[in-house]
């Protein structure tokens, strides 16, 4: 059905009509066009699945109600970082990609990658559009062509496609398992036939078992995990802070969602143990080893990377729980993180725009010299280390609560301790970037609409999850769980 | 009757020897595009250093005169072992691949001492960096013989070169593609051309077997140099023998061996051509890159022995 | 059978033997042309085995990937390396952190470990059991490659050995995926490529060299 090729077609059209046009003001007020037409086409998709159960159009493109969880995430964060970008992007990088509307067509390029993933039925689909993503974004990454922006670029291409290439031989292998299983071989990559077809599966463990390793460390790669998680601090830092966000907020929810769906396929087939202790364990490794590398952390978006890898681990660890808790915990925070994550990202958009770095221990006293914006980086960290009455609170309880129902005392223990362990890094880094003397003075110190109308946006959010999840929120995330089932 | 064959593959080994020399050097001087001397040049040098004076230094040992000898001798007992025309040799059932390697390194053991002995400071850097050459190229030498003697079943030349005979030409194995390429830069290293020694040098940063001979003059030198012609020469023979044995008499009709000789000069021409043309377009590696060279080597023919026992799964 | 058939399945014994030999002389090279001549050769090994399949299976989709593969992997990114070769003016080297001796023991550890690797699965699925190893000591390769040789070209060849290693795989065990999806991925690869040279050339202007362990600037 049209519904589903619009959100992909809506971008792609958008990215080459702003080529277009050479005029930066034009450029960008098209990008603000384009962003609501694809909110409103990502939304369309949403309200289909949500009364028809799942559509698919063609062999290539099917949407359930994971699909259009992720979608809702994808038409939220990308909205507001194209208007956070209307009022970032006004000085051009430099290089041949640097104008403006080379910017917005890059970004809508990006967004058109992430749609696909969500949006694909095939698995190879999906490979395609995920290595789709890192081509994509990695010259948003370098956009500036700064020494540490190139070097980031290089590193977050180099990195990502050789995790994405292994998960492209875990791919190869499931397919090779499905079709000595007897199924078809054109339709064998498709996931809903892999769901339907898991007892049949089950003749060759092994194989499933090596297919999930592969893609695990594959997509993983692109998630964040540690220990693959090199090229993350480095590209969400040196990338604009529009484009960290989307990074952030989405792009790892995307790739956690293609994990979602292998682990599915998998539990089916060979049952949940050996692709939950993987996901507990990567989950684990990177709270840890995120939540440790935290506390010495000098550049305020590199601390906002790590604690981005934190969380992807603590969405992993809601997920290789399992129960009803665990993933209603898990999906329930990737969105909330993405809320949070926006908001912190596009302080520190605001941070670096005035004092032209983003380094901590160079700026000092900011809530007198930039007093919105330290008020939204308090709410944003508040809110991301988990502390009431902001939304992560309820989905990081609802995942404790699941490792103590489960008796599962060392993860959950472990999971207190590092939310304790982040909470006292960022409370360091805060109180010094906030209080203590002034160690450079800022260009600017009010807010401009687009600033002011995102990081509002996103911090009401959080407080209004935190307070009650809407309802139908409640029901998308519910829809989201049954799919997997 | 085998027995006639078998001298006249030595001896035409042995005597033809001179003639191959001449022959990489007028192949190398048409590529590097100047005429170049006369292919029996080699024997007239040989001829002339025979009616010439044996000098030795007043400081020279008895094993001074009695190296180039047993240099010779080697290399005639070692150009027994290899064959020809027929998967056969003079020596061929004496003896295997580890007697003929052997044999080789007690040759150049000894003229490493009569290098040293002549009492020059060439002498003792020759012997040094030929010691070193030397040992590391026996171990890829050996192995690579070994792979093959282990798909063969035989450690003795003749049989490998039989059994190879018997092989069809295009079921490429790896073990003999590795060995061949392992073998080829023992070979270089063995007769000494580039690019591990070069022949025509004589300065002393390049020079391995031309700083031991340095001293040496009259029918010594003579020796010597034919010895390292033979060497060359049977270098090239085995090559060919062991890895492209194709077109070998194997029975003792007069038209399959004159058939035999005339493929054998094909392939000759062809190994010379492609040392000359190595030769020419390869630098002379330095010393400390020499081992590396050699390490390849012996990384080649450890895989070549590691196959022998994968492709047989 | 006929001539066609009896070289089909010369091709088809003795192209992992080409394929090893080509993993031993990429770890030995020193110069970046050279190894991009032998990814070209490794690329054309490949394309001979998925025409020989495609002649066995009598598939009209194998031959198009076997075309594929040829004007892909075998002209059009080579082409593009010596295009950049040229455009970035950088010494030719290699710069690796091992001798070539080193490097090929290295490479000989790994092929034996292939086939190691492949043994438990070979008789599993029924696959010559060279072609797997094959396939794996490449990935492998392109993994040994990319950590050990300092220049930004080479761990885009080292990449680039690995998705070839890959193919192999998919190849030998499942004679392929439908053609569309691997349309698609040969399209992610020409794009992954572009994309690397541009940021080479950008590595090569902000920082004035193309040694990838000298970026080292963010840490910690």
């Amino acid at each position: 059905m049209t519904s589903l090729l619009l959100p992909l077609a809506v971008p792609l059209v958008g990215a080459a009509i702003i080529l277009w046009f050479r005029n930066p003001d034009i450029a960008t007020r098209l990008a603000l066009a384009f962003g609501v037409l694809e909110f409103i086409a990502l939304g369309n998709v949403v309200w289909r699945v949500h009364r028809l159960g799942s559509i698919a159009a063609g062999r290539y493109l099917r949407a359930d109600g994971l699909t259009s969880f992720f979608l809702v995430n994808l038409a939220f964060v990308s909205l507001l970082a194209i208007v956070y970008a209307t009022g970032y992007m006004r000085h051009p990088g430099e290089g041949r990609f640097g104008s403006q509307r080379w910017f917005y067509a890059m970004l809508f390029l990006f967004i058109f990658t992430m749609a696909g993933v969500c949006l694909s039925s095939n698995l190879g689909l999906l490979w395609i559009m995920m290595e789709a993503t890192t081509l994509a974004s990695a010259l948003l990454v370098g956009f500036y062509n700064t020494e540490g922006a190139v070097e980031a670029g290089w590193k977050y291409l180099i990195v990502c496609t050789v995790g994405i290439a292994f998960a492209l031989f875990g791919t190869i292998v499931l397919y090779l398992a499905a079709v000595k299983a007897g199924l078809n071989p054109q339709t064998a990559l498709d996931w809903a036939v892999l769901m339907e077809a898991g007892p049949r599966l089950q003749m060759d463990p092994n194989l499933l078992k090596l297919a999930l390793v592969f893609v695990m460390v594959g997509y993983g790669t692109k998630i964040g995990f540690v220990p693959m998680h090199s090229w993350l601090p480095d590209a969400h830092a040196e990338a604009p802070s529009p484009i960290s966000a989307l990074l952030s907020g989405v792009l790892l929810n995307c790739a956690m969602y293609a994990v979602m769906r292998y682990d599915a396929i998998v539990s089916r087939a060979a049952g949940t143990a050996f692709s939950h202790s993987l996901l507990l364990l990567f989950g684990s490794l990177s709270m840890v080893v995120a939540g440790l590398l935290i506390l010495v952390q000098r550049d305020l978006k590199r601390l906002l990377a790590y604690s981005s890898i934190e969380h992807m681990g603590i969405i992993s660890i809601g997920v290789g729980l399992g129960g009803p808790l665990g993933l209603y915990g898990a999906l329930l925070h990737s969105f909330n993180h993405s809320m949070a994550k926006s908001l912190l990202f596009f302080s520190a958009g605001n941070v670096r725009q005035s004092f032209g770095t983003s380094r901590m221990d160079r700026i000092g006293g900011m809530s007198r010299s930039l007093p919105h914006t330290s008020a939204a980086l308090v709410v944003g960290s508040l809110a991301i280390v988990g502390l009431p009455p902001f939304s992560l609170f309820v989905s990081e309880f609802a995942i404790v609560s699941e490792a103590f129902a489960q008796s599962r005392y060392v993860i959950a223990t472990l999971f207190l301790v590092m939310l304790s362990v982040v909470f006292g890094g960022f409370a360091y880094h805060l109180l010094r970037l906030l209080y203590g003397e002034a160690k450079a003075a800022p260009n600017r110190t009010s807010l401009i609409l687009s600033e002011s109308i995102t990081l509002g946006i996103t911090a009401a959010c959080l407080l209004l999850f935190g307070a009650r999840i809407p309802h139908v929120f409640d029901t998308l995330v519910h829809e989201a769980m049954a799919a997997l089932r | 009757m085998t027995m006639a064959i078998d001298v006249f593959q030595a001896l035409l080994l042995i005597l033809a020897a001179p003639l191959v020399r001449g022959i990489v050097a007028r192949i190398k001087a048409g590529i590097q595009g100047r005429r170049g001397a006369s292919i029996w040049r080699p024997y007239a040098d040989v001829l002339k250093m025979f009616r010439k004076e044996d000098l030795a230094p007043p400081s020279a040992s008895a094993v001074f005169r009695f190296a180039p000898r047993l240099l010779f001798a080697v290399a005639v007992a070692v150009a027994a072992f290899v064959p020809v025309l027929q998967p056969s040799a003079l020596l061929g059932s004496l003896g295997d691949f580890i007697v003929m390697v052997y044999l080789m390194a007690l040759g150049r053991f000894f003229l490493a001492l009569g290098g040293m002995d002549g009492g020059s400071a060439f002498g003792g850097m020759g012997a040094s960096r030929e010691a070193l050459v030397s040992t590391l190229a026996e171990a890829p030498f050996l192995l690579s013989m070994a792979a093959l003697s282990i798909s063969a079943h035989s450690p003795r030349i003749a049989d490998i070169v039989g059994w190879t005979l018997g092989q069809d030409f295009f079921d490429i194995s790896a073990v003999h593609i590795l060995a061949f390429a392992s073998m080829g830069m023992v070979a270089l290293a063995e007769s000494g051309r580039m690019p591990v020694d070069n022949p025509t040098t004589h300065l002393e940063l390049t020079m391995i077997h031309e700083a031991m001979v340095l001293e040496y003059s009259g029918p010594s030198l003579a020796l010597i140099e034919w010895a390292s012609a033979i060497k060359l020469n049977v270098m090239l023979a085995l090559l060919i023998a062991l890895f492209g044995p194709w077109g070998m008499a194997t029975h003792l009709a007069p038209v399959a061996l004159g058939s035999a000789f005339g493929v054998y000069l094909l392939k000759m021409l062809l190994l010379m051509t492609a040392l000359a043309v190595i030769e020419s377009s390869v630098a002379k590696l330095r010393m400390y890159l020499v081992p590396d060279f050699l390490g390849v080597a012996t990384a080649t023919s450890v895989l070549a022995i590691i196959f022998t026992v994968l492709s047989r799964r | 059978m006929g001539i066609v058939g009896i070289a089909a399945g010369k091709v088809l014994s003795s192209s992992s033997v080409f394929l090893f030999l080509t993993v031993l002389l990429l770890v030995a090279a020193r110069r970046i042309s050279t190894s991009v001549l032998l990814f070209s050769l490794q690329s054309a090994a490949i394309t001979a085995q998925v025409a020989v399949t495609a002649y066995y299976e009598q598939s009209v989709e194998a031959y198009a990937i076997a075309a594929l593969v040829l004007s892909i992997k075998v002209i059009g990114i080579p082409y593009v390396f010596f295009r950049l070769i040229d455009g970035l003016k950088t010494p030719r080297d290699v710069k690796a952190s091992t001798t070539p001796a080193q490097s090929v023991f290295i490479a000989v550890a790994m092929i034996f470990i292939s086939y190691a690797a492949v043994r438990s699965y070979a008789q599993d699925v029924s696959v010559p059991g060279d072609t797997l190893a094959a396939s794996v000591s490449l990935i492998l390769t392109g993994a040994f490659l990319m950590v050990s040789r300092k220049k930004a070209l080479m761990q885009m060849i080292g990449l680039l050995v690995m998705e070839n290693g890959i193919f192999l795989a998919a190849l030998a065990t499942t004679f392929g995926m439908p053609l569309v999806i691997e349309i698609g991925i040969f399209f992610d690869v020409v794009m992954g490529v572009l994309l690397m040279g541009i940021f080479t050339f950008r590595i090569r202007d902000t920082f004035e060299h193309l040694d990838v362990s000298k970026l080292r600037r963010l840490r910690g």
